[in-house]
């Protein structure tokens, strides 16, 4: 069955906005807040024809009287009815909320779309404009224009709304630079379509829901305006009504009638609040819409199952991971980052966890070290230091731990410094947290350890801000502070990845001669396996967030039993390749944790797989150099597995995914089947290395 | 932006600031000659009064010897009143400054701790609640939020004084309680800005490598939420600090009509109905210039706030 050509692989072109699922994504709160908008909107314009008394009749009812069946509003301090007064200071209050909206849209969304569309000197003269006006205190301005152009509906309306053309323009600005710069804009500028068509196409369709929320806003922030003036006597006069006004009014009275003030102050913080609500809606569907997310769908997470097992506690092991699990709920349902991981470090050597990007590493190491983010994160498992469960210390001694007996190293150094602080305050915290030092000590210390990972002039670095250093001597502050306590496991997360081929070896070097200085464990995270050959004692080979193969080096790399880790060893460039030989990588993408494949995880992209590897999950078994253990169930050099049928391709369909199905990130379907060439992966590599291996 | 790119910036700003407060209260209908004269002055006094004042020179003629004379301090002499404008602007000035600062502290007081406590849990209940009552607040006028805390403080539960000033000088214990509600007033909404920006920015820094590299160290939440996490959430606040002073300063001149305070706000309100022309210029010039001012400090303030903004 051809998939459709590229379907995913077109620039979005979001400009038919998806009405299905659209209102109901609103939510509750929106259609109550539009509700009452509506309900005032129809009010202020019937006002004339509700049963009410006239809002300047005196003496309706008695004078100062609260709500009641007659007046539901009560009565003010003349006897007018209340209702009837707020349902006409209505008319003004939106009145001049939807006319300044009109005004500020009319006069700056053309502004802003030329800004945002013709750029250069359009843009800097529009802007630089712009910001001038930005600079005047608003409302101060519109008070002395009112006061000196007379204090009527035209002229509030007018300054409301000139004064709100600058946020105008800046929305339509910015909604249009985003657009103008999609491909599909650009294509069709490119394809020579005319600008005038490219605006109202492509672009104005674009601008609308934001402007759509922004009016909501814009309304509120005037209908408060408006009332401010009013409240001062500088907006519509009496006798009409006006909310501000309403509530001037009330305030000689409060302390006898008090719902003269709180009623209409109900009213206006209502509406006002409406109108931000609907606004504030609308806006978010903007960012579901730009973000491609799927409608949230909050799936409650899987307990995982409970601990209480016991397990044996390996001899010599300094740092030994029992079954950890870690699973993040998301919008997309629980992800499984962690599955099931268990290994050993001993004091002294170095355990390598390998895999591709995705594959939960660096998950791994943070639920380790029990840093697991966000909320609703569940951990599983057990983490034993020396024989001691740390999973169920309190947090305080947690802190304790991770303080005192471990230490971290992440990949990029640019990112793992406080940018704000000096170098060695930052160097120093840990030093007078959990050392107790005292300022001067903890100087001390920090520059002799700044000197023992090789900083020149340490003394120096520490005054400086990392933005001051370069990635190398980055790198190796982060590595001076992680050992600064005397840490026994050395967490080493990608630590040389972005760093230059020449200071890599430096850094990993440093780290070696450390761990055999101070007799630590050092766990090495990487997608290396060359750095992984040469530095680390054992390796654990990770795929959707389980270990697929572990062991020593040297048994690992040479008598490799899984298809994963063959794979990843045929990814790694070699010297023989001709210079520009496309990077060899593993077709298809890493499956998509929220949904992994049943069976084995690696059966949609696994050469060999066959119809037992989708439905069975394979489990880790011994192969014969003890301490190497492999899940497969048609290992390499075993015979088990009969040479590989690249024809059929069956086994990856028996999971019953249509090719028609939801085709989402991480669901590859066919991509990696061998045969199927259509998809953006070519195979012809992998077969290529898998062949040379002698198969 | 070098600092001449930045000064000349600042000079051309004012330039139209000050010309467009002078030429819009200038061309707006009104004439202050047939307030001074009454009803009853011959059109001969009329055009002599005119001369006199230089109304018939062209705009800009007027535009520039009134800057002139600003720069030289002379804000003119109220037609009304016959004092000088720069007096009266200057026995207001403190209580506004007062207000407005105390409104700042206030704000940034309960905003900063509610956006630390809001930024540990994100989407936890505190969390939800701060989030309903920023969007309240921000939907209540401040005129309404005035006068439901005189009702409540002043009226109901008598604490505080509803209305009224007293100066430093006299009295700094009923200085502080005449400015407590109205500087809550003016501060209620800005706290609801300065505790969503803070939020936001809190967590998108909380999520960044160097905290969990913290956390690895074994620090305590409160040590790095404080010490790590604040100051480099803090850019937006400042600007936002800087801001909405323009906010503010609207608020002022309703909270101090509210309170009767006697500050440049109320000031400029009773000269816009006595028509006092030279005074509510004065006025308008003196708080736009100040907000420009203040804008400016803000963004040589970044560099204090940031490191990494500092150039060489
Ligand atoms: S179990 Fe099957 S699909 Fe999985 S790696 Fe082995 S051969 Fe491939």
């Amino acid at each position: 069955m051809p998939r459709p050509p590229g379907r995913r692989d077109r620039p979005d072109r979001p400009d038919r906005p998806e009405h299905r699922g659209l209102l109901r994504r609103l939510g509750p709160a929106f259609w109550l807040a539009a509700g009452w908008l509506a309900l005032v909107v129809a009010v202020a314009a019937a006002a004339d024809l509700l049963p009410l008394p006239r809002y300047d009749e005196t003496l309706a009812g008695p004078p100062r009287s609260g709500p009641s069946a007659e007046h539901p509003f009560g009565t003010d301090a003349l006897g007018r009815d209340l209702l009837s007064r707020v349902a006409h200071g209505a008319r003004v209050s939106l009145g001049v909320g939807v006319g300044a909206v009109l005004l500020g849209l009319a006069a700056g969304a053309p502004l802003g779309v030329l800004a945002g569309y013709r750029r250069r000197r359009t843009d800097a003269v529009i802007m630089g404009a712009n910001d001038v006006a930005l600079a005047f205190p608003a409302m101060v301005f519109a008070l002395a224009v009112v006061a000196f152009a007379g204090a009527s509906l035209v002229n509030v309306l007018a300054v409301l709304g000139v004064l709100s053309v600058p946020a105008w323009i800046r929305l339509v600005r910015g909604t249009t630079l985003v657009f103008a710069e999609r491909e599909f804009v650009t294509a069709a500028r490119a394809l020579g379509a005319r600008d005038r068509s490219v605006l109202w196409r492509e672009i104005a369709p674009n601008v609308a829901l934001p402007a759509a929320s922004y009016a909501f806003v814009g309304m509120a922030v005037t209908i408060v305006a408006e009332g401010g003036l009013a409240f001062l006597g500088l907006s519509v006069q009496a006798p009409t009504p006006t909310w501000g006004g309403l509530i001037n009014e009330g305030r000689p009275v409060m302390e006898t009638a008090p719902h003269a003030v709180l009623l209409p102050s109900l009213v206006m913080f209502l509406t006002v609040l409406s109108a931000n609500l609907v606004g504030d809606r609308l806006r978010a569907l903007t960012d579901v819409r730009q973000s491609g997310l799927e409608p949230v769908r909050r799936r409650p997470a899987v307990p995982l199952p409970a601990p209480g097992q016991v397990h044996r506690i390996e001899e010599g092991a300094l740092l030994q991971v029992a079954g950890l699990r870690t699973h993040l709920p998301t919008p997309r349902g629980t992800v499984r980052a962690v599955d099931g991981v268990s290994f050993t470090v001993r004091r002294g050597r170095t355990l390598a966890i390998v895999g591709e990007s995705g594959s939960g590493k660096s998950m791994l190491i943070r639920s380790v070290l029990g840093l697991v983010p966000g909320p609703g994160a569940l951990r599983g498992g057990r983490v034993y230091l020396d024989g001691r469960d740390l999973t169920g210390l309190s947090p305080e001694r947690m802190r304790r731990v991770l303080g005192t007996r471990f230490g971290a190293v992440f990949q990029d150094p640019m990112t793992a410094l406080n940018p704000v602080r000096r170098i060695g305050v930052q160097l120093a915290e840990p030093l007078r947290v959990h050392l107790g030092l005292g300022a001067k000590a903890a100087r001390a210390r920090g520059t002799e350890l700044l000197a023992s990972v090789g900083v020149p002039e340490p003394a120096r670095v520490m005054r400086r801000y990392p933005h001051q250093l370069s990635g190398g001597m980055r790198q190796r502050v982060t590595i001076a502070m992680a050992l600064s306590c005397g840490p026994d496991v050395l967490f080493a997360d990608e630590p040389t990845t972005a760093l230059d081929v020449t200071v890599q070896d430096q850094v990993l070097r440093l780290i070696r001669r450390q761990r055999e200085e101070r007799r630590m464990a050092v766990v090495l995270v990487s997608h290396d396996l060359a750095v992984v050959a040469e530095w680390a004692d054992e390796v654990v080979v990770m795929y959707a967030g389980k270990v697929v193969e572990r062991g020593p080096t040297a048994a690992l790399f040479e008598r490799t039993r899984m298809p994963y880790t063959e794979a990843l060893l045929a990814a790694v460039p070699k010297l023989t390749d001709p210079a520009h030989h496309p990077l060899r990588l593993i077709a298809g993408r890493p499956p998509d944790l929220a949904d992994p494949p049943a069976g084995c995880s690696f059966h949609p992209r696994c050469p060999y797989a066959r119809e037992r590897c989708a439905v069975e999950e394979p489990p880790l078994l011994p192969a014969e150099t003890p301490g190497h253990l492999y899940a497969c169930w048609y290992p390499r050099d075993t015979g088990a597995r009969a040479p590989a049928d690249t024809g059929s391709g069956t086994g990856t369909d028996s999971d019953g995914r249509g090719l028609d199905g939801p085709c989402g990130p991480g669901r590859p379907a066919a991509a990696g089947r061998p045969g199927d060439l259509s998809g953006p992966n070519d195979l012809s590599d992998l077969d290529e290395g898998a062949d040379s291996r002698g198969r | 932006m070098t600092a001449v790119f930045r000064a000349v910036r600042l000079l051309v700003v004012l330039l139209v600031v000050t010309f467009l407060s002078y030429a819009l209260l200038s061309l707006l209908p009104g004439d202050p000659v047939g307030q001074i004269l009454g009803g009853a002055a011959t059109p001969e006094a009329h055009e002599r009064l005119r001369r006199e004042l230089g109304l018939d020179d062209p705009l800009l003629v007027r535009y520039g010897s009134w800057l002139g004379g600003l720069l030289t301090g002379d804000f003119g002499t109220s037609y009304i009143t016959g004092v000088p404008v720069l007096e009266s602007l200057a026995d207001r000035l403190p209580v506004t400054l007062e207000l407005l600062a105390a409104a700042q502290l206030v704000a940034l007081g309960v905003a900063v701790p509610a956006a630390v406590a809001a930024a540990r849990r994100p989407g936890g209940p505190l969390d939800h609640a701060l989030t309903a009552i920023c969007f309240g607040l921000l939907s209540t006028p401040v005129f309404v939020l005035g006068v439901l805390l005189i009702l409540v403080f002043a009226i109901k539960l008598k604490l505080l004084p509803a209305t009224g000033w007293t100066p430093i000088s006299l009295d700094l214990g009923w200085n502080l309680t005449s400015v407590l509600l109205p500087a809550v007033t003016i501060a209620l909404p800005e706290t609801a800005v300065y505790s969503r920006l803070l939020r936001t920015d809190l967590i998108a820094t909380l999520q960044e490598d160097h905290i969990t590299l913290a956390r690895a160290r074994g620090l305590s939440p409160r040590r790095i939420l404080w010490r790590h996490a604040l100051r480099p959430s803090a850019v937006s606040l400042v600007t936002a600090v800087g801001l909405n002073l323009g906010a503010m300063i609207g608020g002022a001149v309703i909270v101090e009509t509210l309170f009767g305070l006697p500050g440049v706000g109320r000031f400029v309100v009773d000269s816009i109905f006595a028509r006092d022309y030279l005074a509510v210029q004065g006025g308008v010039v003196l708080i736009s210039v100040g907000y420009v001012l203040v804008n400016f400090a803000v963004d040589l303030a970044y560099a204090a706030v940031d490191p990494r903004i500092r150039r060489a």
